[in-house]
């Protein structure tokens, strides 16, 4: 049987139109960086696909939870190539989300070059974070905020502050040290609410359980939770409940360690 | 009294907002739209439940519908895509305490299952599920149906102005 051309993957590099299995690595990363910092399915797809768009190329994603499957057509001469690309976990990043768009839609407007998109790329996944003691501090006031809206008095807030410094703490060090995100939320619950039930016996309060309760809410995974349904309501289906599968075992953990807590200082919630 | 107490509410949603939001490293320019929307919707919620008696899944599903709304405007704003500001905003309204509740209740039943109070905490386990799954489906629900509607605007959110418009 004879193939036509363009369309055997057998031997690609020496079919592939020069340039291509570049583009192709490119859009691969641009798409696998995506899906990791915890851009929903669909943005992941348009923004790839305009990428694509703006380098000739036609492209198509299916996505999954690990891995994301391309077809990319050169339009000039119809060759095309498939591949699998994985997807490496990254923490959530909303600012390369922001930022990775909008390169999507100069690319396309400016009719920029690859080697300038790639360069745009770079620099933008090179810039640093937020200065991670800033997060860790704002973290911890947001825990006291929730303590507070749950009806928890002064004392509660400031235990439940205190205890999510150190639930944050101890995760990055986790995290740093290669742990199993379950683990590490299973031993970051376990610490933070132990810390809220031996500052109840030192400090009075009279809304101990608000701040048991709140003591571990830092932790509740509401990013895979919250883009599983918009990927369900996208029809990204599949995608959207591996988030929220996911996400159900993330909380899990956090009762898992909540629970050995209670188990051990027989504290009781309402 | 009861002015205070909305502003307070939107207050704390405002700093959960941002606080939960940090840890995904929003834009710096986006912590000001974060935290109007959370706090908007977060008093929002509060209002209705408290004010109108409205259950908790329901409110969610207006106020998230008031944050998409939010989002949209002040994504064009910004040039800001819509999820970079409604997902932290959404956050605090997660329903964390329900979501480990299911778990501990159903921790307990397995404690108690010789008890006759085993039904009562099966009762908490299922009442709690349900109320978790409903109120981030609304949530999510709520903040995209702004999406849906306005699907051309909120796709090109970040888009800046055409090459050939600038040379105009």
């Amino acid at each position: 049987m004879t193939i036509p051309e363009g369309l055997d993957n057998e031997g690609e590099t020496d079919c592939l139109p020069s340039g291509l299995k570049e583009e192709c690595d490119f859009l691969s990363e641009y798409a696998t960086r995506l899906m990791g910092v915890g851009v929903h399915t669909s943005r992941v797809i348009r923004n790839t696909k305009r990428i694509g768009m703006a380098l000739g190329l036609e492209v198509h994603i299916s996505g999954f939870h690990r891995t994301l499957i391309f077809t990319v057509n050169e339009e000039t001469t119809g060759k095309s190539r498939s591949f699998v690309s994985d997807i490496a976990p990254l923490p959530n990043n909303f600012r390369l989300n922001s930022e990775l768009s909008k390169l999507s839609w100069q690319a396309l407007d400016e009719h920029l070059e690859f080697d300038e998109i790639k360069k745009r790329y770079w620099m933008l996944v090179n810039q640093p974070s937020l200065n991670p003691w800033l997060v860790m501090l704002l973290t911890a006031l947001a825990n006291l905020s929730f303590c507070a809206l749950f009806g928890g008095d002064w004392a509660a807030r400031l235990m439940v502050f205190a205890d999510t410094l150190a639930g944050v703490l101890l995760k990055r060090w986790l995290t740093v040290n290669g742990t199993s995100a379950y683990i590490s939320f299973i031993c970051c619950s376990f610490v933070a609410s132990m810390i809220v039930c031996g500052l109840v016996c030192i400090v009075p309060t009279d809304t101990a359980e608000v701040a048991l309760a709140t003591s571990v809410l830092f932790l509740i995974p509401g990013v895979p939770l919250i883009n599983g349904f918009i990927d369900i309501v996208e029809g990204h289906i599949l995608n959207g409940f591996s988030r929220l599968t996911e996400g159900a075992l993330l909380v899990l953990c956090i009762a898992v360690g909540l629970a050995v807590t209670i188990s051990i200082t027989k504290f009781t919630i309402n | 009294m009861i002015f205070m107490d909305i502003l307070t509410d939107a207050l704390f949603g405002a700093m959960a907002g941002i606080g939960f939001g940090a840890i995904s490293n929003p834009p710096v320019k986006a912590f000001k739209g974060i935290a109007l929307l959370a706090a908007m919707g977060h008093a929002t919620r509060t209002c209705l439940m408290q004010g109108c008696n409205m259950n908790i899944a329901s409110a969610s599903l207006v106020a998230a519908l008031l944050i998409g709304w939010g989002a949209l405007l002040v994504g064009k704003l910004m040039r800001t895509p819509m999820t970079v500001l409604y997902i932290p905003a959404l956050l605090p309204m997660v329903p964390g305490i329900y979501a480990y509740k299911v778990v501990l209740s159903l921790l307990l039943f397995f404690h108690h299952i010789n008890d006759a109070s085993a039904s009562q905490y099966m009762e908490n386990t299922i009442a709690n599920s349900l109320v978790t799954f409903t109120t981030i489906f609304n949530l999510a629900v709520g903040a995209t149906l702004p999406v849906l509607i306005n699907k051309k605007t909120a796709y090109s959110l970040t888009r800046g102005r055409k090459l050939e418009e600038t040379k105009k």
